[in-house]
């Protein structure tokens, strides 16, 4: 076991490679704040769901993997359509912030078949991934995605994507190694968990600059707190859902 | 009704101990130097630290001396009658006897007569429970003075012996088991004590009490650090359910473990606490002249930090005081140790209206617990 398996390290989402360029307006530093209190609670909360259970208990199976890879799958489809109608949201007063998040989606939007290569890896069936309709939880995740994005210069969505990049982070840095040890399956299971981390910790700067250019006002800071809250709840609900189609 | 600190005490065991020398007091488990003690002595960083046992693993100073002496300690140095106590609080992850409550024990070796007694049971965070209750006592005006006591003897716990009989565990099973070795190199004994008055001392520097608040996340988390079970994955037995302790022991379900992949949760609730205080408008970083945390400050330069410094509620580095690394961790009794030495220390100048924010969280099950002080004269 090395070094970094000992210190306690890494908090929640990305980290801030370059903290010197971190200075954010009063309002921003109010909001980062509370989103990090939302990402701790998110997180912590993931810990009751059954299939998260599993991975820090050290019972999760291949099976879990393969349940798992299918749920995520649809959520990283209809990721790369909110993320891309956020974009076409903005008007030309928010082109920075427009010009971020169309980098964003293209950086993501064909991740999906790396969670299908994953999937063959780990012993399913193209077919079967490809077949599998949105869950509940993903159906309430993804419809409410789509409605706020579909509004005018939707900066709440900030608050979505601290969470899912957050969860991006995590993957990598906590679910993907522990996955492989407990399954023995190869690093062609974890792609996506890992790859997404990786790529992930780039977006935090930019998380950062978009949040000062953003968030000006108290009324900011309560919708993209909220959107968080609202993302972390869904995004949890479609986990806990994976759990029905195990049983 | 305010409350203060106006003494404090505390007993260190034994000579201090250096890296190097930690395994012969511990012992070399069937003789065989570990291969983890330096890496995790590195990670840490604590530099010397006591032991109740010697280098035979006979050991020197039972729990409840310990306490006793810390105790005594601030007796000594307190402007209070022995009379006007009212009340004994003590913590311990675990008193010389498992029953009765350590409190009982350390009452009679201090002969305080007929008082009130609350022993706290849990890990680190035992001690702020114990405080907690003294303070609240204090504050209902049930007493006038109160005495708590955090003592811990995890040594015990460490040395060779234990490892060596338990033949049938991970540990054994295991090439390198960290998850039972980790906290090997990182305990070690001590004691402290604090008197807590409804006035101020007549002279020097006393701590008011200002608030306590604790957050408990075991409805959410598996357990992390743990006496009792075997550390198996599904295993459900705890120490009583074997047939006899000599199984229990030769299982492993009386070695300390940390689940080590679990350890950043605390840190993360840490934060989460220390966010829900400022939130709330309790906590008020940018006002904190000094920040005692129980954990080491090596362990938060991490991203985490880093967010709160962008959100403008990070405690500078130069407010951080700990004598972590010269006293070692001695779980329950640490930050009472570690009240003790800064109110003594030159290295820090405490004045009169400086706000002292303590921070104590326990990796057991994930208590974080938190309180506020201010120091003032009389």
């Amino acid at each position: 076991m090395s070094d970094s398996e000992i210190a306690i390290s890494d908090g929640p989402s990305g980290g801030v490679e370059n903290k010197e360029n971190v200075s954010l307006n009063p309002h921003a530093q109010v909001c980062l704040q509370q989103l990090l209190r939302v990402w701790l609670g998110f997180e912590r909360d993931l810990s009751t769901v059954p299939l998260i259970r599993r991975i820090d208990l050290g019972t999760y199976t291949v099976e879990d993997h393969l349940c798992f890879l299918r749920n995520l799958r649809q959520q990283v489809i209809e990721g790369s359509r909110w993320i891309t109608r956020t974009a076409s949201s903005f008007d030309s007063e928010h082109s920075e912030i427009r010009s971020t998040i169309i980098q964003h989606a293209m950086d993501e939007h064909k991740d999906y078949e790396l969670i299908e290569k994953d999937y063959i890896a780990t012993g399913g069936s193209i077919e079967d991934i490809q077949e599998m309709s949105r869950n509940i939880g993903s159906e309430a995740l993804h419809g409410f995605l789509m409605y706020r994005s579909s509004r005018p210069n939707p900066i709440d969505l900030l608050g979505a994507m601290w969470i899912i990049e957050g969860l991006g982070e995590k993957m990598a840095s906590s679910w993907a190694e522990r996955i492989r040890e407990l399954t023995g399956l190869g690093e062609d299971s974890t792609r996506f968990m890992a790859y997404h981390g990786h790529n992930d910790a780039d977006h935090m700067q930019q998380f950062y600059d978009m949040l000062e250019e953003v968030c000006l006002t108290q009324e900011s800071v309560d919708i993209i707190v909220k959107t968080a809250k609202v993302v972390a709840r869904l995004y949890r609900l479609q986990l806990e859902e994976i759990e029905y189609e195990i049983r | 009704m305010s409350v203060y600190i106006t003494s404090t005490g505390c007993f260190l065991p034994g000579p201090p101990i250096n890296c190097e020398q930690v395994e012969n007091v511990l012992g070399a488990v069937n003789g065989q130097a570990s291969f983890l003690r330096v890496q995790i002595q590195k990670a840490n960083q604590i530099e010397t630290r006591h032991y109740a046992i010697d280098e035979n693993q006979q050991t020197t100073h039972s729990n409840v001396e310990m306490a006793t002496n810390a105790a005594q300690q601030c007796l000594d140095r307190a402007f209070v009658a022995r009379e006007n106590i009212g009340m004994l609080a003590v913590a311990s992850t675990q008193g010389d006897h498992p029953a009765p409550g350590m409190a009982s024990m350390v009452q009679a070796e201090l002969e305080l007569p007929s008082i009130e007694i609350i022993s706290t049971h849990g890990i680190c965070s035992s001690s702020t429970m114990a405080l907690k209750a003294a303070w609240n006592s204090l504050r209902l005006e049930e007493h006038d003075a109160a005495l708590v006591v955090s003592s811990e003897l995890a040594s015990r716990l460490l040395k060779k012996q234990r490892y060596e009989a338990a033949t049938e565990s991970t540990f054994a099973e295991k090439k390198i088991d960290f998850n039972t070795e980790f906290l090997r190199w990182m305990l070690s004994d001590g004691a402290g004590a604090l008197l807590l008055q409804n006035k101020p001392s007549p002279k020097g520097l006393s701590l008011r009490i200002d608030w306590m608040k604790g957050f408990s996340h075991a409805h959410a988390f598996p357990t992390c650090m743990s006496v009792g079970s075997s550390g198996r994955i599904g295993e459900t037995k705890t120490w009583q359910d074997y047939d006899s302790y000599a199984e229990a022991e030769r299982k492993g379900a009386l070695l300390l473990r940390q689940d080590v992949r679990l350890l950043d949760n605390i840190v993360r609730m840490g934060v989460d606490g220390y966010l829900r205080l400022v939130e709330e408008g309790i906590n008020k970083p940018s006002e904190v002249d000094h920040f005692l945390c129980h954990y080491s400050s090596h362990h938060f330069k991490n991203k985490i930090l880093e967010m709160l410094e962008a959100a403008g509620v990070a405690i500078p580095q130069e407010r951080w005081w700990t004598n972590l690394y010269t006293r070692g961790n001695t779980g329950a009794a640490s930050m009472f140790i570690m009240i003790d030495e800064f109110m003594r220390s030159s290295d820090v100048q405490v004045k009169e209206g400086d706000r002292i924010l303590c921070f104590v969280p326990e990796s057991g099950r994930f208590n974080t617990t938190y309180f506020h002080l201010t120091a003032v004269s009389a």
